[in-house]
């Protein structure tokens, strides 16, 4: 487990956001900005939950349910009676993350955030790496951004080709360690995450505190070689969700303590060694 | 103008401020949704159904999307009566209207439940479960037959002095039967309907899209049929009914009272938007007021069928 302690979470709201920025940034990939009145600031490794049918004048009941999307950037609080822009990266899987690909400035959606549990932050004279695969990097961007002070941060951000990478510049603004992977080699190294984490770790330096986000297999490889090396290690689980706090009960994963637990509420960044990740579906 | 509409109605001697409760299982424990509504807003709501022993749901994945709907299979994960009672019924504040959900394997832990949870003064009334489509045992087994429904209505309403409600399953050849049986065993109201047993497959994969592979589907798809059967319920029982079944909006919730319905359930919608109880209670106060209604009460069973003026 780790030394400091998680952040306490804002109060989450439920408000119609504008789309300021649509920006498409790879095949299929989008920066979505919105203006969102009242929003109380994030964690780093919250979400929000959008709903792509509730985006336009003629809302539809299909696709019905919200989609969970992490906190890219803006995770300061609005100012008192304003609206903040905050940032998400989203990638194109199905017709909900169609939808919110289509979306246009001016038009409005509907948001209930932030929600969810954060990263216990970098701990002082720790090594942090960072393993970001895909859209993951979304919610390792702040806790980057706020641990460069008195930890050595590494970010290690990977996709299976060029195209799928996103953010890479905002993480090199950032001033951090920044490594790049690719599976097919079309940009930085040929491979995958866990190549570049094993060599990181084999090099000489303070001790080293994993977070990764990413789809759950390199999610579940990090966790091994955490284990295998005991180091800390944090994960941030995506997981189907109809509601994201805590009421649906259908983003159950299964927990060493016993039963399931609701990524929406006591996730999604979890220690990795609390999942079973055997029984993740 | 709709501050002059009476919004008041009574759900079988429950006493409610409006017609507006939230569905069993998709309000959680009602604290949840405080960071988003006064719960006071709400006629009330129907707490997640309870066991006399805490209950772990189902292995995932326990929920998929479908056209207009979504499937669940959670199976009755919940705290346990003694922790609500304990725990969570007292973090409720005072004004808030809470109904307790019954679900067993059989007729005496129903009947227990019920008893234990009709010693709170803050429970206001008991529904009993009796369609939960996605257990192995329980629930449904006694709202597909008459006869099991009929003494499982009796052997609660024996222990209970507190309204009694009863939740139907859709699931069923004649639903205006089970109607027949809830009232003449005793229930002040029947609530339906309960989700719709269903099944979705991955095609890529091959396989159930649910480890339970089935679930309930529940969600606009289903409104149509959920009238249809409040509808005929109401024509087969004088209980009071409670509408239940894909209500998004305001609209949604008037067509079951036209149809017959003194009060609605709204269930799947609010995950899609925490406070939508609220505005689906004032919408129906605004259409009562526009369309001459001096009380909600009054727009049950206002349906002008064909032929008539």
């Amino acid at each position: 487990m780790t030394n400091s302690k998680p952040p306490v979470p804002s109060r989450p709201l439920r408000v119609a956001a504008e789309v300021v920025e649509n920006a498409v940034e790879g095949p299929g990939n989008h920066r979505l900005v919105l203006a969102i009145p009242g929003w109380p600031g994030a964690e780093p490794g919250q979400f929000v939950m959008l709903s792509p049918g509730g985006s336009s004048e003629a809302e539809r009941t299909d696709p019905l349910l919200p989609r969970p999307m992490a906190v890219y950037r803006g995770h300061a609080a609005a100012p008192p009676g304003g609206r903040a822009e905050v940032e998400f990266l989203l990638k194109v899987a199905g017709r909900g993350t169609r939808l919110l690909a289509d979306l246009a400035p001016g038009q409005s959606i509907r948001l209930v955030g932030p929600l969810g549990s954060a990263f216990v932050p970098v701990a002082p004279g720790k090594r942090a790496i960072l393993v970001g695969g895909g859209t993951g990097i979304a919610s390792l961007y702040e806790l980057a951004s706020r641990g460069t002070e008195d930890a050595e941060v590494h970010v290690i951000l990977g996709a299976r080709s060029d195209g799928d990478l996103m953010g890479v510049d905002d993480f090199m603004a950032l001033g951090v360690n920044c490594h790049i992977t690719t599976e097919d080699g079309s940009r930085g190294r040929k491979g995958r995450v866990t190549d570049t984490l094993g060599e990181l770790l084999e090099a000489p330096g303070p001790p080293a505190a994993l977070f990764a986000c990413g789809p759950t297999p390199m999610m579940h490889a990090c966790a091994k070689i955490a284990f295998e090396r005991q180091l800390e290690c944090q994960v941030s689980l995506e997981n189907n969700m109809a509601c994201g706090f805590g009421v649906c009960l259908g983003c159950a994963v299964p927990v060493h303590s016993g039963g399931y637990s609701l990524v929406c509420r006591a996730g999604p960044v979890y220690s990795a060694d609390q999942v079973v990740w055997e029984g993740l579906s | 103008m709709t501050e002059s509409v009476d919004t008041r109605v009574d759900l079988g001697g429950i006493a409610l401020r409006n017609p507006v409760l939230t569905a069993s299982g998709t309000f959680g424990y009602g604290t949840e949704f405080a960071p988003f509504m006064d719960l006071a807003a709400l006629g009330g709501f129907v707490a997640k159904s309870l066991t006399l022993e805490p209950r772990s749901g189902n292995p995932p994945p326990r929920i998929a999307e479908t056209p207009s709907g979504m499937l669940n299979a959670i199976s009755i994960e919940n705290i346990g009566v003694e922790a609500f009672l304990g725990e969570r019924l007292p973090e409720l504040p005072a004004d808030v209207v809470v109904i307790a959900s019954c679900f067993g394997t059989d007729p005496g832990n129903y009947a227990e439940l019920a008893e234990r949870l009709s010693a709170s003064p803050r429970v206001a009334g008991i529904e009993i479960n009796a369609s939960c489509p996605h257990v192995k045992s329980g629930g449904i087994e006694f709202g597909q037959d008459p006869r099991l429904l009929g003494e499982l209505v009796e052997r609660v309403r024996a222990v209970t002095p507190k309204p009694l409600l009863v939740k139907l399953s859709p699931n069923v050849t004649r639903i205006d039967d089970m109607a027949r049986v809830c009232e003449a065993s005793g229930a002040d109201a029947i609530c339906l309907i309960n989700a719709v047993q269903a099944m979705e497959v991955d095609v890529e994969s091959r396989r159930p899209v649910l480890s339970n592979v089935l679930g309930g589907l529940s969600g606009p798809a289903i409104r149509p049929i959920a009238l249809r059967m409040v509808w005929q319920a109401a024509q087969a029982v004088s209980i009071p009914i409670c509408g239940v079944g894909g209500i998004i909006t305001p609209e949604d919730a008037v067509k079951f009272m036209l149809c017959g319905a003194t009060a609605v359930q709204v269930g799947t919608a609010n995950y899609l938007n925490p406070a939508v109880g609220r505005e689906v209670a004032e919408g129906i106060a605004a259409y009562a007021a526009r369309h001459g209604f001096p009380r909600v009460a009054d727009l049950t069973g206002a349906l002008r069928l064909p032929g008539a003026p």
